[in-house]
């Protein structure tokens, strides 16, 4: 087990250094560089720009040098915990992600228990309740959360919220809060806020897990012990709790390598529909703009979530389910 | 939650007088704003007699048609991103020397100021007892620094002096006469020096000294200059000093301004407060320290969601990441949210132009672009009528692209020259050309027998170039020219026409459709790279004759001659005379192809909020957008 552990810890440093590689050549395949959109941008509204400071900027991170050059200190930056400048926010990037972090951390985590806590019950409901009016009702409805388009619904709702409850469009909380201490009131208005965002990426990820969790359940409803346990009499609740539905839970173990980043990340695209002072809105404006450390950084910042998140998972899933095997072939 | 607008009725005092200006009046005894009340109280800040300078500026509103107003209220607008805080400096618009409404150049910081007869000697005079923001004083000490001690600091500007201060490569002389005046001196005429100080990001040429001279190496010992560069994070003393005296984005809140609010918010943020600069130099006739305005509150948003939170009533003033096409949206929520909506021009020379490109790689092309009888025939082939009721209501200005009638230099004739639809007109000048249809087809040949087909790119942004394209396509068809449209992205689209590879580009016309004799008019010359129909001249004159290829076509040659004349003028005569013969070689030439101007552009606003006009011209410069209309007295009237 140990040296397993250990072998995957050495594998990961390849791997970070290839998704590195990858990264950073996706950042750059755009022509031209931040500087270039930014003037760009500025002409279009009939601004001319601080050509000076441009040029210094341009200097002072090496936007002038190779492209190697540039890859090998952007690493070598992130070794010693100097992540690059943002240049879009003039900061350094570890001071841009600060607060959003936080807030991504609590609308994601929230957004998780709610579509456990949905997809959990209807699941099993669906499963032993197969081909029933239940279950189709119910997975009609988790369908249609994954057809509609979540920025859609993100549109829809809002409009509504505002209309009815008259809560401000867009945000996680009133104006008055922002840039304040967390304090009662502010939390209240986050708490009012959050539930838009939390159901609309619910939906999506409900529907997927419901139908998961019936597969499985299924599948393990049809083997010999259970037949034999209903057998012999034993109560049906007990039937479906003892082995099968622990069996059937192995996948929800391996989602923690993509739970992990996906706490980080969050949904992009309906956090910028909604404007939510997340970290989704401001990774893609970053790429868009071609803030190149500030987007570059973050990406891999998910990929090492994603890496570490593979591990652990792995690592759960074998202590849950002593018939996984570590390293083919060798065991057998 | 209590809101603005409850807040201030809850406070709004139950006298109420019919006629604002003798209400006004009454309070005038107390000037100090409520604002400000409890520093003063607590000897903070001196009174505001002791604050403004001894001769302030008065802003006679009443001349203006404007109401004198009150100090208070929050003014709360929204931007897309943390960028937009740049835009408090660009409205706000103290300057040394600013424009009015009306497009002159007056004092506005400066309490004189004199250029002598060739414009070569300028001098510049303070107002007394005028103040930063911090309370240091305003001085020649703080031009003298900026020029002396950073401008001519080697590290600090590496280059030299920036080059709009510069006359062939040479700096000027700067005095210092006596504490309020300071003088510049050129070897020859500068022609552009004072709209370059009028400019809606100026030339730098103070800095405030008291503040900055502790983090400049000929001030502060280097050990305490490493302390401070630890502490902000930055390599060097040289970076230090860049990065507190930034002003394009106000991000530093201990940086002293002369603007009419200060930055109160370090990024980043989702929320950037702005408050009244205590010790602001404008007064309204009644005495009152100007801005009225207390505080602002930029509100970080998506530029995607601006209209609709706008159309919510979340902004109280908002004309950034508007468009036209959300005008219907906000006039339907002006009447349940409280919010004005006002309709100004937009002060481009055109919404849209088409850009022959002179300088396109092909020589067969090239010859016919450069044929003023093809760039007329296209001019000929656009039906501006249509595309204006098409997608502008038909409320925008049907013209060339040249000067707006707002500007003293509009001539009718500028507007109409080529701009009629007439496309048989448009077929005698491209058969005349010899650029003949083969039998049997419309399609017409190049003479070395290529079937004409134009591409056209644009840097798709707005789907309204790719609309305007779409309807002129069959026009041009009709008339043996197929186009066709390419949109690629805009560094793509730069780097494309800089390398001559772009035939017919698609842009905005003028960007200053509101000149005045007194502005250079380089648009019209080859000068910069971002000029559409000539971009290989214009790299050659922007990168100082390195880059680039000198022009070879004499009327072109002619333009930039012209260009260098005006540099000498020294008259306002001269000046005129030299713009409107630009503009009639431009008007004869069609340079570039027009098709409409005084396109509208939505701004909204609270329904309380007094003296922002009804109409005005919308524009970057000269305007700086709000800037010449005055936003420091803008004013919430608690009775409406």
């Amino acid at each position: 087990m140990l040296s397993y552990i250990l072998r995957r810890i050495v594998m990961m440093i390849p791997t970070l250094l290839i998704i590195s590689a990858l990264v950073f050549t996706i950042i750059q395949l755009p022509p031209g560089d931040y500087f270039d959109s930014y003037i760009s941008e500025l002409r279009a509204m009939g601004e001319a720009s601080d050509l000076a400071e441009i040029e210094e900027l341009r200097e002072r991170y090496g936007l002038d040098k190779p492209v190697v050059e540039q890859y090998v200190r952007w690493v070598g930056g992130m070794l010693v915990g100097d992540f690059g400048y943002s240049f879009e926010y003039r900061l350094p990037v570890s001071d841009v992600v600060g607060d959003r972090f936080w807030l991504t951390v609590l609308v994601s985590m929230l957004t998780i228990i709610v579509t456990w806590a949905l997809a959990f019950p209807i699941g099993i409901y669906s499963a032993t309740h197969k081909y029933s009016w239940g279950d189709y009702g119910l997975t009609f409805l988790g369908m249609i959360g994954i057809a509609v388009p979540n920025f859609m619904l993100a549109l829809v709702i809002m409009y509504f919220s505002n209309k009815w409850f008259g809560i401000s469009i867009g945000g996680l909380m009133d104006k008055a809060y922002l840039n304040q201490p967390m304090s009662w009131p502010k939390f209240w208005s986050i708490l009012e806020h959050l539930w838009i965002p939390v159901l609309i990426i619910g939906t999506s990820g409900t529907a997927a897990m419901i139908r998961r969790l019936r597969a499985n359940l299924l599948d393990e409803l049809q083997k010999q012990y259970v037949v034999t346990a209903r057998a012999k009499g034993l109560h049906p609740k007990k039937v479906l709790h003892k082995y099968p539905l622990r069996v059937a839970l192995n996948f929800f173990v391996s989602d923690i390598g993509s739970i992990l980043p996906a706490v980080i990340s969050g949904a992009e695209v309906t956090a910028i529909v909604l404007s939510l002072e997340t970290t989704g809105p401001m990774l893609v404006r970053a790429l868009s703009s071609q803030d190149m450390y500030l987007a570059g950084s973050f990406l891999m910042f998910l990929a090492f979530l994603t890496v570490i998140g593979m591990l652990v998972s792995d690592i759960a899933l074998a202590l849950l389910d002593p018939r996984i095997r570590f390293g083919g072939g060798r065991a057998k | 939650m209590i809101t603005r607008r409850n807040a201030l009725s809850l406070l709004a005092s139950a006298a109420t007088l019919p006629l604002l200006p003798i209400r006004a009046k009454a309070q005038a005894r107390d000037l100090e704003p409520d604002f400000l009340k409890i520093l003063v109280a607590k000897g903070k800040l001196p009174p505001v007699e002791e604050r403004l300078p001894s001769n302030p500026r008065v802003v006679k509103l009443a001349q203006m048609g404007r109401a004198a107003g009150r100090y208070g209220g929050t003014l709360r607008t929204l931007i897309g991103g943390q960028r937009g805080i740049r835009l408090v400096p660009i409205n706000s618009y103290a300057r040394l020397i600013g424009y009015d409404e009306a497009l002159n150049l007056v004092p506005d910081l400066l309490a004189s100021f004199e250029v002598d007869a060739d414009s070569r000697v300028f001098t510049f005079k303070l107002r007394e007892g005028h103040r930063w923001s911090d309370g240091s004083p305003f001085t020649a000490e703080d031009f003298r620094y900026c020029w002396e001690d950073v401008i001519l600091n080697e590290e600090l500007y590496r280059g030299g002096p920036p080059a709009n201060m510069l006359i062939d490569g040479k700096p000027p002389i700067f005095e210092v006469l006596d504490e309020l005046t300071v003088r510049y001196t050129w070897h020859d005429t500068m022609p552009d020096f004072l709209a370059n100080l009028a400019q809606p990001v100026p030339l730098k040429i103070f800095m405030p000294s008291t503040y900055l001279k502790q983090f400049h190496a000929k001030y502060q010992p280097s050990q305490k200059l490493e302390e401070l560069s630890y502490k902000y994070r930055v390599d060097d003393w040289v970076r230090l000093h860049k990065r507190v005296s930034r002003t394009n984005r106000p991000e530093n809140p201990d940086l002293p301004t002369l603007e009419a609010w200060m930055p109160r918010t370090s990024p980043p943020a989702e929320q950037f407060v702005f408050t009244r600069n205590p010790y602001y130099h404008r007064v309204d006739e009644n005495g009152l320290q100007l801005p009225y305005l207390d505080r602002l509150e930029l509100n970080v948003s998506t530029n995607d969601i601006i209209p609709a939170a706008t159309s919510s009533g979340q902004s109280d003033l908002q004309f950034g990441g508007l468009t036209f096409s959300d005008f219907t949206l906000m006039k339907t929520a002006e009447e349940t949210n409280h919010i004005k909506v006002s309709l100004w021009r937009r002060a481009q020379g055109s919404s849209f132009a088409l850009y022959p490109n002179l300088t396109y790689k092909d020589p067969v092309w090239r010859d016919v672009f450069r044929d003023v009888r093809f760039r007329r025939a296209v001019s000929l082939l656009i039906n501006r009528e249509e595309i204006n009721k098409a997608l502008f209501f038909g409320l925008a200005a049907e013209s060339a692209n040249t000067v707006l009638p707002e500007s003293p230099l509009y001539k009718d004739a500028y507007a109409q020259a080529y701009a009629q639809f007439d496309p048989d007109a448009a077929n005698r000048l491209l058969d005349e050309m010899g650029l003949k249809p083969k039998r049997f087809s419309r399609q017409r040949h190049l003479p070395d027998g290529r079937p004409m087909d134009i591409i056209i790119e644009t840097a798709g942004e707005s789907t309204l170039e790719t609309d305007i394209l779409e309807l002129m396509t069959d026009h041009f068809r009709r008339c043996g020219i197929r186009i066709f449209t390419r949109s690629t992205q805009r560094e793509v689209f730069r780097k494309r026409a800089i390398g001559g590879e772009i035939m017919m580009a698609v842009w905005f016309g003028l960007d200053n459709g509101v000149p005045t004799a007194d502005i250079s008019p380089q648009a019209l010359a080859p000068s910069a790279d971002d000029q559409y129909q000539w971009p290989v001249w214009g790299m050659y004159y922007q990168s100082a004759m390195t880059k680039g290829e000198p022009p070879d076509m004499p009327i072109v040659m002619e333009l930039v001659d012209l260009l260098k004349q005006w540099r000498h003028a020294t008259n306002h005569a001269q000046k005129t005379e030299i713009w409107h013969k630009m503009l009639q070689i431009h008007a004869d030439q069609v340079f570039s192809i027009g098709t409409l101007n005084s396109a509208l552009h939505p701004v909204v606003s609270a329904a309380n909020l007094r003296n922002l006009p009804e109409k005005g011209l919308y524009g970057y410069y000269p305007m700086s957008y709000l800037g010449v209309y005055m936003p420091d007295t803008f004013w919430y009237d608690e009775e409406s």
